[in-house]
């Protein structure tokens, strides 16, 4: 199963429900919403697109059946902007 | 050699020249003092370098001992500590920009604060800086607010700690001249320009206020550890200044929604 983590420890914040990811090495700003950027925290360590998607679940109390599409959109916009690379 | 002592932000910078034209280029828009208090930066400046300015494409280099700025018009030596700079420069505009260049990336490796790219103009008794994209309106916005005094018409001086934010008068001038105040002004707000037909203004959320003033900050660097600086120092602003937008008529009415 694929794995993905953070690829270096960008300086981030969290201001009221938004989170704000400097890339220092592409000098890149990337903005998430909550649930992004409790994804974010999450990548600290390796997970699966099925591991985040049943930690969302949890934590928003959602049950989308596009959920699990959203978040492997979500996961390769972030490997695009340079943020995350596969966990090997 | 010609020597002056010059306060720039709660800084006092000594520059030296062999050149009277030089020095000379310092009598208008710098706070010059008499002090025997220890500069903070020393900078010997010479002529004679270069060609006229050309674009403002700058090549850093560092080295284990120091840091250059290199541009077609200027260059820049300035020592890891940032307390001894050498700049060679072709001509006024050059120098300008050159100290623009090395003020900014001392006031980032202090963590003192930073050099936004905007106007601001002081309303019973507090700061207020007006910025957005080039062309947007700053130093319209900085000449429709006159008599009030104007702390910078291109480049903000600002000063950021845990628990305040101050700027002061900046002598990085494109045309409206300073009377170089000496002292420090409360920021109350930041308003990014638009030009309009009818005035408004509306909050950005923080998250928001963060992405919109990362292209405003004047810096040079291609290090990692600075950019965070910069990244944290903005932090520390949004969470103290609100940002607005503003959309704004050719005339003075927009200050009926700020003071």
């Amino acid at each position: 199963m694929q794995q993905y983590i953070k690829k270096d420890d960008y300086e981030t914040v969290q201001l009221d429900n938004e989170w704000i990811i400097m890339n220092t090495d592409q000098f890149t700003v990337t903005k998430l919403n909550d649930i992004g950027g409790f994804c974010w925290s999450l990548l600290e360590s390796p997970q699966s697109t099925e591991a985040l998607t049943k930690s969302v679940k949890v934590q928003f109390n959602l049950d989308n059946i596009n959920l699990s599409n959203h978040i492997e959109v979500f996961l390769c916009e972030l490997m695009d902007f340079g943020l995350i690379q596969h966990a090997v | 050699m010609y020597k002056k002592l010059l306060k720039i932000g709660d800084h006092t910078v000594a520059v030296t020249s062999h050149s009277t034209t030089v020095i000379n280029m310092f009598n208008s828009n710098f706070l010059s003092i008499n002090s025997s208090i220890k500069e903070d930066l020393s900078i010997l400046i010479n002529d004679n370098y270069g060609v006229p300015f050309v674009d403002y494409n700058v090549v850093i280099t560092k080295s284990q001992d120091s840091i250059s700025y290199k541009r077609k018009d200027y260059f820049i030596t300035v020592d890891c500590n940032y307390t001894n700079a050498t700049i060679l420069v072709h001509n006024e505009l050059a120098l300008k920009h050159a100290l623009m260049n090395l003020y900014s990336s001392f006031i980032v490796h202090h963590n003192w604060g930073l050099l936004l790219h905007s106007s601001c103009v002081i309303d019973k008794g507090m700061a207020h800086i007006f910025s957005g994209h080039s062309g947007a309106g700053k130093s319209t916005a900085a000449t429709l607010s006159q008599p009030r005094a104007l702390l910078s018409d291109e480049a903000t001086i600002i000063k950021i700690t845990t628990h305040t934010v101050t700027v002061f008068d900046s002598p990085f001038r494109s045309e409206l001249n300073a009377k170089c105040l000496s002292k420090p002004y409360k920021l109350d707000t930041i308003h990014l320009l638009n030009q309009s037909l009818s005035n408004s203004r509306e909050r950005l959320t923080r998250g928001n206020s963060l992405l919109h003033l990362m292209d405003k900050v004047f810096y040079w660097t291609e290090s990692s550890t600075e950019t965070r600086k910069i990244f944290k120092l903005l932090h520390l602003l949004v969470n103290q200044v609100p940002v607005y937008n503003l959309y704004f008529q050719k005339n003075n009415t927009f200050w009926e929604m700020i003071s």
